[in-house]
């Protein structure tokens, strides 16, 4: 398993050394940058694959979005595979005690569960989406039962990587081993676990979160539900009293540079109709500001935590609610603005089969916003939702910070 | 029961449905690119979207590139995306084969460029993307994916319960009677949520199934029946006015457009027997109803076959099957052909369709024709036309054939033929069950009308259709109907010039020196016994050949 690292070796010496000095209870196990790598690797495969669909529109199945997304499967079922295997069957006493037994044979970590499963799913819906296109044709939702099935290995496999980077940190936590730099490597490999699965989150409901979604009541609906699902949870079991913020920075320089990247290469539509003739990369959406909301998570559990978890939810609800619509209402218009057209924020970008032309491209249309009444009575269902998500994310966010295995 | 055998016998028909004609899909053309001589096949996807396999076949040995691309109607060529290759096939010299993506449904064309050493030609083949076939999933992948499945659940089952249970043990410690039941209960709730997620999973599955199916493409269906003026039997032929779930003023049927200045082609063709024939040109009488003159044809069950094209290019056979009742002694003695609507409407009465090893061996039936073994027939005139078939004496399915009919006087010497609808040679192929019927022109199997849609909306570029400016339904009906009546009112050689416009009606062809050749590109699609109808003109009279075939796979 040594023999496959793919780090650097002098900090597998200087980390198996450091382990050495304090005890040899706590180690960052090789597929843990493993793991880390493979939820990188899907991030950017989906992401370019959806500029891909928006700017040259077909593609094969050896498509080099699809060979970064594949590559991460493979590399994270491969490596917790293996390490499953070897920890089963050749493992130290150590690493056994510090591993789950399932199925009477295999011994591994929660992690590696997750890996493993997402890798199968992910391998799952290989043949199924493939048969899907045969059957009702070549689909180019983001949302299908098949494509339902690859997401989820995916956002399994990031979620995997996130509770491996937890239960060594809980359990170094538990031992009272402190080693300064594997503890900022461990925050920072939280940090990325947690914010490639925030970019995942948001990519699967880009749908609704849209420029043109941002002054409409379903989009702070559907963030209130998703975003403190998970930033609540990461904030609670995050290694640094920033968790949450950490993730949102992730997800914002990871978002924003693949606006800015992706433009950079040529593209050409290949599908028609073509209504709008581009030459390079569409680039996908600029980041929402969840940098805010997500700050203000990780001052009330800075704060809130010991209160009782069903008033701080609401605290995490009405603070996320508010300063999402606080920044991102008004950054919405900003967005529509002349002044966003450019290559920061990437707004000029559009799907190659859309006109454009449209009188909307830059502005709101009346049915895309929600006002009066209406807005009222929808971010009162968007509070409730937020309140039950929140509510939720705290009893998971107290069940990472206990993973021991 | 006869209702009852002719429902089946459309329930039979509408199964085997595919765009244009029915039970054949392949679509073939033969024509000019510019300097070279070309022809293609499409055979177009059963899914939209999806990739149709495009055959192109050349005979001039200079051609260096064979270009592929598809346009829509409704996007006009400024929509459309550049060319794709079209590659050599490896070992068969002139044979380029390629795939093309139709990502939407609707009416459109695939345009093949070829270039060469004499310069650059293109010519445009409408192809129907609409999707026509509702897959099941093979066993075997079945199997696979139940399997994945079924451990996929059972893995995440386990996930859910460690989760719940020994992941929170601290390393070392025993896992204590409440871990163990704190386990039993994680698998229990991850089962339940599994089961439900499942089921969920499933009912999403089949409401994009149920989706599928409503906006796949469904053949208009019709009602026909015979009503007795007194002096003539007349055909109605009513259009089943659903509404389209999806290419409403593609499909509409108030922009029909005329086909060889016809709004309707109309086939009838014996049920069982295939021995009696008509080819019909029915006139409108309001958006869904037809008219026509039935010919005095035996009494029996028929199939109605009618081809239709829009303004849209948009193709397609709509059929039904018929009760032909006995014509009233009255009306079978007053019967004379000028009584049909239309000069270009003609009927014939043969032979009964038989298998090869049934025919009678009539002396001449069986011969050689310019080296190849052919089957010869006589025609009502007493000239005779020969076709020309494969050395094995049978065609095999889903190869492209160019069927070659050879046309003789009574003398033997080649005969003089006359274009009939503004073409040398037609030629209608029949399955033995009726599960395949195509309406054939030399220049292949497309609809000609569609082409010339085609053609004048792309020629210059032709950007997206404006669809609130198209013209209103009813006032483009009337003013086709208008033309209609224009063109049927001329003098027939004035009406036959129009409609022969920039056809070539050349039917020598130097393989035949003493014969007049009309030759058709057709694959068959699929094994079985075929009736073939060849219709041509010579001294003014419609005449029709029948021919029996036999397709293997």
């Amino acid at each position: 398993m040594e023999t496959l690292t793919i780090n650097n070796p002098d900090l597998v010496s200087k980390s198996a050394a450091q382990t050495n000095e304090v005890a040899t209870k706590v180690e960052l196990p090789t597929y843990l940058y493993a793991t880390v790598l493979a939820s990188f690797s899907i991030m950017i495969g989906l992401v370019w694959d959806i500029s891909w669909h928006t700017s040259i529109g077909r593609d094969g199945l050896l498509s080099a979005p699809h060979v970064a997304i594949y590559f991460g499967g493979v590399l994270a079922g491969i490596f917790s595979g293996i390490r499953v295997l070897k920890i089963s069957f050749a493992g130290t006493p150590q690493q056994k005690e510090e591993s789950l037994s399932f199925w009477g044979i295999f011994k591994g970590s929660l992690g590696a569960l997750f890996c493993i499963w997402g890798a199968f799913a992910m391998l799952t819906s290989a043949p199924f989406d493939d048969w899907w296109h045969n059957t009702y044709g070549l689909d180019v939702t983001i949302l299908s039962p098949p494509h339902t099935v690859l997401l989820l290995g995916m956002v399994t496999i990031q979620f995997g990587a996130m509770i491996t980077v937890l239960s060594v940190k809980n359990r170094m936590k538990l031992s009272n081993q402190f080693n300064p730099a594997v503890e900022k490597r461990l925050r920072l490999f939280f940090a990325l676990s947690s914010g490639f699965v925030l970019c995942m989150f948001f990519t699967i409901a880009s749908e609704y979160l849209g420029r043109h979604d941002m002054h409409r009541v379903s989009f702070y609906q559907v963030s209130s539900f998703l975003f403190p699902l998970l930033l609540v949870a990461i904030s609670i079991s995050a290694p640094s009293k920033w968790g949450a913020t950490l993730a949102a920075i992730v997800y914002t320089v990871f978002m924003a540079a693949m606006v800015w990247i992706l433009p950079l290469f040529p593209a050409e539509p290949l599908l028609g109709p073509v209504l709008n003739p581009i030459t390079n990369f569409q680039a996908f959406e600029f980041p929402l500001l969840l940098i805010f909301p997500a700050i203000a998570i990780d001052l009330i559990t800075q704060r809130f935590s010991s209160r009782n978890p069903w008033f701080t939810s609401l605290l995490y609800a009405v603070a996320f609610l508010m300063t999402l619509m606080l920044f991102q209402y008004p950054f919405g218009d900003f967005l529509m603005s002349d002044a966003a057209r450019n290559w920061f924020f990437g707004t000029e970008s559009w799907y190659f089969g859309s006109s454009p032309d449209w009188q909307y491209r830059f502005a709101y249309a009346d049915w895309m916003e929600t006002s009066g009444l209406d807005l009222l009575q929808g971010l009162l269902i968007a509070l409730a939702v937020g309140y039950l998500s929140s509510r939720l994310s705290i009893r998971w966010g107290k069940w990472m910070k206990s993973i021991m295995r | 029961m006869k209702r009852i055998v002719s429902s089946l016998i459309i329930l039979l028909l509408v199964s085997h449905f595919s765009v244009g004609h029915i039970g054949s899909p392949g679509v073939t053309l033969e024509g000019e690119a510019g300097p070279y001589t070309v022809t293609v096949v499409v055979n177009s996807p059963d899914v939209i979207p999806g990739t149709a396999s495009v055959d192109v076949y050349l005979t001039d040995p200079t051609v260096s590139e064979v270009q592929l691309k598809p346009i829509y109607w409704f996007a006009g060529a400024s929509g459309t995306p550049k060319a794709d290759l079209a590659l050599e096939v490896p070992g068969e010299a002139g044979h380029y084969k390629g795939e093309i993506w139709l990502m939407s449904p609707g009416s459109a064309s695939i345009e093949v460029n070829v270039v060469g050493e004499k310069g650059e030609g293109s010519i445009l083949l409408p192809v129907m993307a609409v999707s026509t076939a509702q897959k099941e999933m093979e066993a075997s992948l079945g199997w696979t994916l139940a399997g994945l499945g079924i451990f996929l659940v059972f893995l995440m089952v386990t996930i859910i319960s460690l989760s719940n249970s020994d992941s929170m043990v601290k390393p070392g410690d025993p896992a204590t009677s409440k871990v163990r039941r704190k386990r039993w209960i994680g698998a229990s709730i991850g089962l339940v949520i599994l089961v439900l997620v499942v089921y969920g999973g499933n009912s999403w599955w089949e409401s994009w199934g149920a989706s599928y199916q409503r906006y796949m493409y469904k053949p208009f269906t019709a009602t026909s029946w015979v009503t007795n003026d007194g002096t003539k039997q007349k055909l109605n032929f009513s259009i089943d006015s659903t509404r389209l779930e999806q290419l409403y003023l593609t499909r509409s049927i108030n922009y029909l457009i005329p086909d060889h200045g016809k709004i309707m082609h109309m086939f009838l063709l014996k049920v069982g027997s295939m021995d009696v024939f008509a080819h019909l040109h029915p006139l409108r009488k309001d958006s869904a109803l037809f008219e026509a003159v039935i010919p005095p044809l035996p009494a029996g069950d028929y199939y109605v076959y009618t081809d239709v094209t829009r303004l849209s290019g948009f193709s397609e056979t709509i059929a039904d099957t018929i009760s032909i009742p006995e014509a009233d002694p009255q009306v079978a003695m007053n019967w004379n052909d000028s009584l049909l609507i239309d000069e270009d409407d003609t009927y014939y009465i043969t032979d009964p369709i038989l298998k090869a090893e049934d025919r009678p061996l009539l002396p001449g039936a069986d011969i050689v024709i310019c080296g190849s073994p052919g089957q010869k027939t006589i025609l009502p005139d007493s000239s005779y036309v020969t076709l020309e078939l494969p050395e094995s004496g049978e065609f095999k399915s889903e190869q492209l054939y160019q069927l070659t009919f050879a046309f003789e006087d009574e003398n033997g010497a080649p005969s003089e033929l006359e274009p009939y609808l503004g073409m040398m040679g037609h030629a209608a192929v029949f399955k033995e069950d009726g599960s395949v019927y195509i309406h054939l022109h030399p220049v292949g199997s497309y609809s000609m009308a569609s082409q010339e849609v085609m053609e004048a909306r792309f020629d210059g570029g032709g950007g997206r259709v404006n669809w609130d400016k198209l013209q209103k339904q009813h006032l483009f009906r009337d003013s086709v109907d208008q033309v209609i009546a224009e063109l049927n009112s001329l003098p027939y050689a004035e009406r036959d010039s129009l409609l022969g416009i920039g056809m070539d009606h050349s039917v020598e062809d130097p393989d035949h020196p003493d014969h007049a050749v009309v030759k058709f590109p057709y694959a068959f699609p699929e094994a079985g016994q075929y009736r073939i109808y060849v219709q041509m003109k010579r001294n003014q009279k419609i005449l029709n050949g029948a021919f029996d075939v036999e397709v293997t796979d």
